[in-house]
């Protein structure tokens, strides 16, 4: 394996801040491998996306617009994705650990009958043999996995894991033509509907506000919680708790059965933490908590608790963070 | 007889008296959730001994899913659980059983401990092929591995059309119709049989198995499977694997946490603005 090959996700002209990372990241592997650092960017908006990573090092951006990329279900993408790794050679694809980044990278890798690492926070390189650390079971263990016996190797990357670094000398742009096997694509994507806020990014927030049992309904999320993340620029979140009660769509829900997040900065609000939520936000860089009971679980794997009425204290802790920022 | 060996059978309107949707659901066997996993130093796996095995939790959202389907379309539409791992967690299958599958094949072989994602996928599609199946209902996620990639891989190395983190399922005139969710909603996607879904555990709460299927669990078949059975054409197990693990260790450990009490909002503001001042957060 000696080139790498980033998959951007993208949707509304909109990419996430994951892909410059990646595209940063690219650029060292490649450099480390002694190869070159692609990215593939497919459907509505490609070109202006193209367009943005021209900022970041790559050597070549691979683009097309074909509209199946968006009427079929990933098989498009993976045609494309194909075509492009075949006529590179042995590979890294590098895409972001998220609920898309894990359907291609999955597809991906078995088209190329390549490896799979999942959930990578580090690469290294040792004489050619490319090795990839994990935090595994619930970030129970970090884990160094190495790639064997193949040409090709998957890598599904955690936001927040790598910095962006913009720089380079502009990449080329390469249009790629219909790949042959677009005749036979079968699943069909009817409709697409947003319930959520259409934001992208809870995953690669840097600071996550995140809100349990302790806030009793929907509403505090709206008028608490999101002021506050609002302040600090980041994302909402949520217990499986506050998701199970309906409180917020599933798609805010982080822990065990839902998404995994290492912000900067996690505000635990409301939260009791327990095991199922502790494993989708313990790598995160500072945790601070605000609860009512200070012998809660969540005491046991966050920097600072504070005891006492979230209520009362979110909307003053909102307006000096506001404060600071003027 | 399953729909593709029907040839044309697929095209038939399905959900009448003459459906018979062969649906087999993959189900992987992981350490109980809540106990502690070791890893053990020299083979370098998980250990699965010592600690009681239970069904996959997401792969019970799978067999809820087909079982739901199958009281749906009626027929002769059969659902078969298909597992592999140690022959000693052969028993664990009973559960799926008694909620209700109708039998089970348990894929096992010492040839294929060690498999990394590669060579799970691809013993389970030389099984799943041998077994033969019109739909495949994944679980989206193992408890124990989490890579959530086995049903992708699978996808392919099966050759049928995929759709991942269904929501709802159901399969109408020999095409599956799904809404499958995304980070922000759902798409509404549609597919041809044979296909392979994946599930989440918005598909509905896993029913409990009754006492009559417990007792009835003990009479289904479990059907053995073994690595010469698979004739595959490549490596598997350790020996076929595309990753290998070098090391592992447990993370840095976190310092104890501060509690502070907060008598009123401001001071508990103040006490968290201070500390992020500090920490150079805000």
């Amino acid at each position: 394996m000696q080139n790498v090959i980033i998959f951007v996700e993208h949707k509304k002209e909109q990419t996430r801040k994951v892909t410059f990372e990646l595209a940063t990241q690219a650029r060292s592997l490649a450099d480390r491998l002694g190869g070159a650092a692609h990215a593939v960017v497919l459907g509505a908006g490609a070109s202006q996306i193209a367009e943005q990573l021209r900022a970041y090092p790559l050597d070549t951006v691979h683009v097309s617009e074909d509209a199946d990329v968006d009427r079929y279900l990933l098989e498009p993408s993976i045609a494309y994705l194909e075509a492009v790794a075949k006529k590179i050679g042995p590979s890294v694809i590098l895409v972001p650990n998220t609920m898309f980044g894990r359907d291609i990278g999955s597809r991906i890798a078995a088209r190329l009958g390549g490896g799979f690492a999942a959930d990578v926070t580090g690469i290294t390189v040792e004489a050619g043999v490319i090795s990839c650390v994990s935090p595994k079971l619930g970030g129970a263990l970090i884990t160094t996995c190495a790639f064997q016996n193949t040409d090709f190797g998957v890598v599904t990357v955690r936001p927040n894991a790598f910095t962006a670094q913009a720089g380079g000398n502009g990449a080329q742009i390469n249009q790629l033509e219909k790949p042959a096997a677009s005749a036979a694509y079968s699943v069909t994507i009817e409709s697409e509907v947003e319930e959520a806020s259409g934001e992208l990014g809870l995953e690669e927030a840097p600071v996550v506000v995140s809100g349990g049992r302790g806030l009793g309904g929907p509403e505090p999320f709206t008028t608490l919680l999101k002021p506050l993340a609002d302040a600090f620029g980041g994302a909402v979140g949520a217990s499986r708790a506050a998701a199970d009660a309906g409180w917020v769509p599933y798609s805010l829900q982080i822990g065990q059965t839902g998404k995994t997040v290492s912000p900067n900065l996690y505000i635990a609000v409301g939260i009791s933490g327990a095991i199922q939520h502790k494993v989708g936000m313990r790598s995160s860089g500072t945790i601070v908590a605000i609860n009512k009971d200070g012998a809660a679980a969540i005491a046991d794997f966050a920097d600072l608790v504070v005891v006492g009425d979230l209520f009362q204290i979110v909307p003053e802790l909102t307006k000096m963070v506001e404060a600071a920022k003027t | 007889m399953n729909l593709r060996e029907a040839g044309l059978g697929f095209l038939r309107v399905l959900g009448g008296p003459e459906a018979n949707v062969k649906i087999v659901v993959t189900v992987k066997l992981v350490p109980e959730p809540s106990s502690e996993k070791k890893i053990d130093s020299g083979t370098k796996r998980l250990v699965r001994t010592g600690v009681e095995t239970v069904i996959n939790p997401y792969d019970e959202y799978a067999i809820e899913a087909a079982l739901a389907l199958k009281e749906k379309l009626g027929g002769d539409t059969t659902v078969t659980v298909f597992a592999m791992g140690p022959e000693n967690t052969k028993e664990t299958l009973r559960k799926a059983l008694a909620m209700g599958a109708d039998d089970a094949v348990f894929l096992s072989d010492a040839g294929l401990e060690g498999s990394d994602v590669w060579g799970t996928a691809s013993a389970l599609a030389l099984g799943l092929k041998k077994v033969g199946f019109d739909l495949v209902i994944c679980g989206g996620l193992s408890d124990d591995g989490s890579s959530g990639a086995v049903p992708g891989e699978l996808t392919e190395y099966l050759g049928v059309p995929g759709i991942t983190n269904a929501r709802s399922l159901d399969v109408v005139d020999g095409k599956v119709h799904a809404q499958r969710e995304t980070d922000n909603g759902y798409q509404v996607v549609s597919g041809p049989l044979p296909a392979l879904v994946s599930v989440t555990m918005a598909i509905g709460e896993p029913r409990y198995a009754s006492l009559k299927g417990i007792m009835g669990a003990k009479k289904k078949t479990i059907a053995p499977l073994a690595i010469a059975d698979l004739a595959s054409p490549l490596a598997l197990g350790s020996a076929g694997a595309k990753t290998r693990l070098l090391d592992f260790a447990p993370p840095a450990p976190r310092q104890k946490a501060q509690v502070v009490d907060a008598p009123d909002g401001a001071t508990g503001a103040k006490i968290i603005f201070d500390f992020l001042k500090e920490k150079r957060l805000v």
